[in-house]
């Protein structure tokens, strides 16, 4: 046996605090210690070159590597090493920069400790065997769950490629918030005109399978093997059969709210969301119907066309293998109401969120295009449009800002002048954040030809006032407080994470924020991975952002699916859990603990039944080498004797 | 114009002991102006609110102190349970008149305290306000007694204002909440 340790200097970051060399010459003294040097920067090519040379050089085979965290470099010294005939796992990585010389100030103590920490990973490879990485194959079908902007693009990017994909829609049409907008900043382009040309290539993509009306109930499986249980949730309609000829609409008795319009204007409990929904198909919400509430009525199956209509229709769940996933669950619009009972608590029915606003816009919206005070039906003359409602506000739990507001409302400002033109709009802001490309030319043009009065501050309270409201602001910039007679109130409501983000992180294993957005790898460098390999994320699910960036997220996890499932197999790592099979007592706690469902029951020659791990879906987390009572599981490269040396060595 | 430096160093003690008495981070205020949209006082005030805790911001505690705003807040807290960075708006300007009463006020401001000082205790006898008798106080403390006296006929014919107090039933009780405000440090939320 003969180890080699290496001490690198990490320029000033490491031996600013830790005598490197002091930690070298240490290290010769242990036992099988036969060589051992301070290198400036071990990652270099002339450091990694340094180590190969003396492991040839001293017949080495066994290195320690004395540095920064093993998440920085473990893959680049396991391939240094392999590169000079030494197994990659005989390699360990001591972090002595994170855990050491960041966090001390003392040179003689940090120095002490760096000596114990590598002592400990000397002690540590001196029981490592080599390991060997095995092969597993991946499945190349896609599963992308949320049929928004992102999972739409998501989805074409990787049908594109020759890859299925499977798109898994809760609501009854593709498009997500998107199809309710009517245009979008900066360029005022017509929000479904740029959409729909993209749900109707969804639809006819012979590589994509698009399930609407369902849920992913349960993910098991692993990066490039996962199975997942698609809840299809009955709708009394057979999409089959169904043509979408609304006649089961004209003709239903139940009246049931509008979601897609955001309440403005009523909805049959059989509908159809919008005239371009894909798959355009009627959906019956049974919690309005008049058959589910009083027994009795039918009309729908009497005037289908088509006998499309079965009221005995129940859920269906299939399982499918998927290679990799995209979440693309989106956001939804924070509920106001309770939080502000300043601005009327939604007691006046003129004061509307922005994105019901944006409903009455849309030229196919329940107003046809004609905006409209929800209390008389009037043409409304001043609008006020209020920013951060529910971002930016610590006091009641939200401090971050959602980003498209400013935005929004800039073109909000610019259509209402476009719809009314004799309108004036008053926008009240705390900051103006124009930070897209052409953003801040948009929003001089909300100001200069559109007219819109910017009021730099924060309403304080809405009250009615003779058929208005008014609305009591402040100006900062003139120091002066304000009140404006308006006759209709718009409300930038911020963005929160969709209904359920945080339960589907749950079952996809894969963390969130305190905000139940969920959270990416690294928010820089691995802006689309979760922590959980073969799932990425797009779109709002991970924060609140606008079109382009959601759409360029989408682009981004959809290559680096493209990248993972295009292999036919891929490299597991042999750090996996192992039984003694000698000493196996078959009680099953390995079992009832392993997360990944990596642990059978299988029955030997003698009759005797022992627990064995499949390999391929071990992801070597070593709950059950805790949990074994007779501790008779161990996770291969870290055995319960390296640890316990490791242990023996820094008490000596 | 003030040198900002040199105002910020000057203010930095007097700021921290004005965050210090009420517990606040006066850093954390992004001057959204909510505290000024719904002042009841503003009318009154030189400075608006957010402009007094900007003010703060840059160290410049004595246009704060001396302040018509300081001394014309009446303590509604409108501003304080609006505020979206829960800064006690309220407590911050009291204290900081509080701190000009505790270094003597300036000139012009004489006056006003000594309006607060005869309105709370003659509020305190009553249990309502008997405005004759704060007129009365008011014009001997002030050293002018003969100050408005030619409104006076007119007011009385008016009946503007009683010469005889009307007292509230309960008058220990008034004295009750008196005692024990003064005695009890600004309740906290």
């Amino acid at each position: 046996m003969r180890i080699g340790v290496f001490i690198c200097e990490c320029g000033t970051n490491i031996a600013a605090t830790v005598m490197t060399q002091k930690v070298a010459d240490a290290a010769l003294a242990l036992r099988d210690v036969y060589h051992s040097e301070s290198i400036q920067y071990t990652c270099s090519d002339p450091g990694q070159r340094t180590v190969m040379a003396a492991v040839q050089k001293h017949n080495l085979d066994r290195v320690v590597i004395a540095a920064c965290s093993p998440r920085m470099h473990e893959t680049t010294f396991r391939r240094t090493v392999a590169k000079a005939g030494v197994n990659p796992f005989m390699m360990e990585m001591v972090n002595i920069r994170e855990h050491c010389s960041w966090i001390h100030d003392d040179t003689d103590e940090a120095t002490e400790k760096a000596i114990d920490l590598m002592a400990m990973g000397v002690a540590k490879v001196r029981e490592e065997v080599p390991l060997f990485t095995s092969k597993v194959p991946v499945t190349s079908e896609v599963l992308v769950i949320g049929g928004g902007v992102a999972g739409i693009q998501a989805a074409l990017d990787i049908a594109d490629a020759g890859i299925p994909v499977t798109l898994v829609e809760r609501e009854p049409t593709l498009g997500g918030n998107m199809a309710r907008l009517d245009k979008t900043f900066p360029t005022l382009d017509c929000s479904s005109c740029i959409l729909t040309p993209r749900m109707v290539e969804v639809k006819h993509n012979q590589d994509i399978r698009l399930i609407v009306n369902a849920e992913v109930e349960a993910v098991r499986g692993y990066i490039g093997n996962f199975e997942a249980d698609i809840r299809k949730k009955a709708t009394c309609v057979d999409e089959e059969k169904c043509t979408g000829c609304y006649i089961c609409v004209e003709k239903c008795p139940s009246k049931a709210p509008d979601e897609f319009n955001a309440g403005v204007g009523e909805s049959k409990a059989i509908s159809i969301p919008l005239p371009q929904a894909v798959p355009l198909v009627a959906s019956l919400r049974k919690e309005h119907c008049r058959r589910y509430i009083k027994g009795k009525c039918g009309v729908c199956e009497k005037v289908c066309p088509a006998d499309a209509i079965d009221y005995e229709q129940e859920d269906r769940i299939f399982t499918d293998k998927f290679g990799a996933i995209v979440v693309a669950t989106g956001y939804e619009l924070f509920d106001w109401k309770t939080a502000y009972p300043n601005l009327g608590g939604g007691h006046y029915p003129d004061v509307i969120t922005a994105m019901q606003y944006e409903r009455m816009l849309s030229a196919s919206g329940p107003t046809e295009g004609h905006i409209r005070r929800p209390s008389d039906g009037a043409e409304p003359r001043n609008i006020v449009f209020i920013s951060c409602v529910g971002s930016r506000d610590e006091s009641i739990g939200r401090p971050f800002c959602c980003n498209v507001g400013c935005m929004y409302l800039a073109k909000q400002a610019i259509l209402t002048k476009e719809h009314i033109p004799d309108s004036q709009s008053y926008i009240f802001y705390m900051d103006m954040r124009a930070v897209g490309k052409d953003y801040e030319q948009f929003y001089r043009r909300a100001q200069r030809d559109a007219g819109a009065i910017y009021l730099r501050g924060r309403v304080g309270k809405i009250y009615p006032l003779d058929g208005k409201l008014m609305v009591m602001g402040a100006d900062t910039l003139s120091g002066q407080q304000l009140e404006v007679a308006a006759d209709l109130v718009v409300l930038a409501t911020g963005f929160t994470a969709s209904d359920g983000a945080a339960e589907l992180a749950q079952r996809l294993n894969i963390p969130y924020d305190q905000f139940d957005f969920l959270s990416e790898s690294h928010p820089k460098l691995r802006p689309v991975e979760t922590t959980t390999g073969g799932i990425f994320l797009a779109g709002t699910c991970q924060g609140p952002k606008d079109i382009p960036d959601t759409v360029a997220q989408a682009s981004a996890a959809a290559a680096k699916v493209i990248g993972l499932v295009s292999r036919d197999e891929m490299e597991t790592s042999p750090m996996v859990a192992e039984v003694n099979h000698m000493r196996c007592i078959g009680c099953w706690k390995c079992i009832e603990v392993c997360p990944y469902k990596a642990i059978e029951k299988q029955k030997l020659r003698d009759g005797r039944q022992v627990a064995i791990i499949i390999e391929s879906l071990c992801q070597g987390c070593g709950i059950c080498n805790v949990a074994c009572p007779p501790s008779v599981v161990s996770l291969r490269g870290y055995t319960d004797n390296q640890l316990i040396s490791e242990v023996v060595e820094v008490l000596r | 114009m003030i040198e900002l430096t040199k105002t910020l160093e000057d203010g930095r003690e007097l700021v921290a002991e004005i965050e210090r008495r009420t517990g606040q981070n006066l850093a954390a205020c992004y001057q959204c102006g909510t505290c000024t949209s719904t002042c009841t006082a503003n009318m009154a005030f030189d400075y608006p609110p957010h402009v007094m805790i900007r003010m703060l911001q840059l160290g410049m505690v004595d246009q704060v102190m001396s302040s018509h705003t300081a001394q014309l807040c009446y303590d509604c807290m409108t501003c304080s349970s609006r505020c979206p960075v829960r800064i006690d708006v309220a407590d911050v300007i009291e204290t900081a008149k509080n701190m000009a009463d505790e270094r003597g006020l300036p000139e012009p401001e004489r006056a006003l305290r000594l309006f607060r000082k005869l309105f709370l205790r003659n509020v305190s006898r009553h249990g309502r306000l008997h405005e004759a008798s704060l007129l009365f106080w008011y014009n001997v403390k002030s050293g002018t007694l003969f100050n408005d006296m030619s409104l006076v006929p007119l007011i009385l014919r008016k009946k503007k204002v009683h010469i005889h107090p009307t007292r509230i039933r309960n008058r220990r009780e008034i004295r009750r909440i008196f005692s024990v405000v003064k005695n009890y440090p600004r309740l906290k939320k």
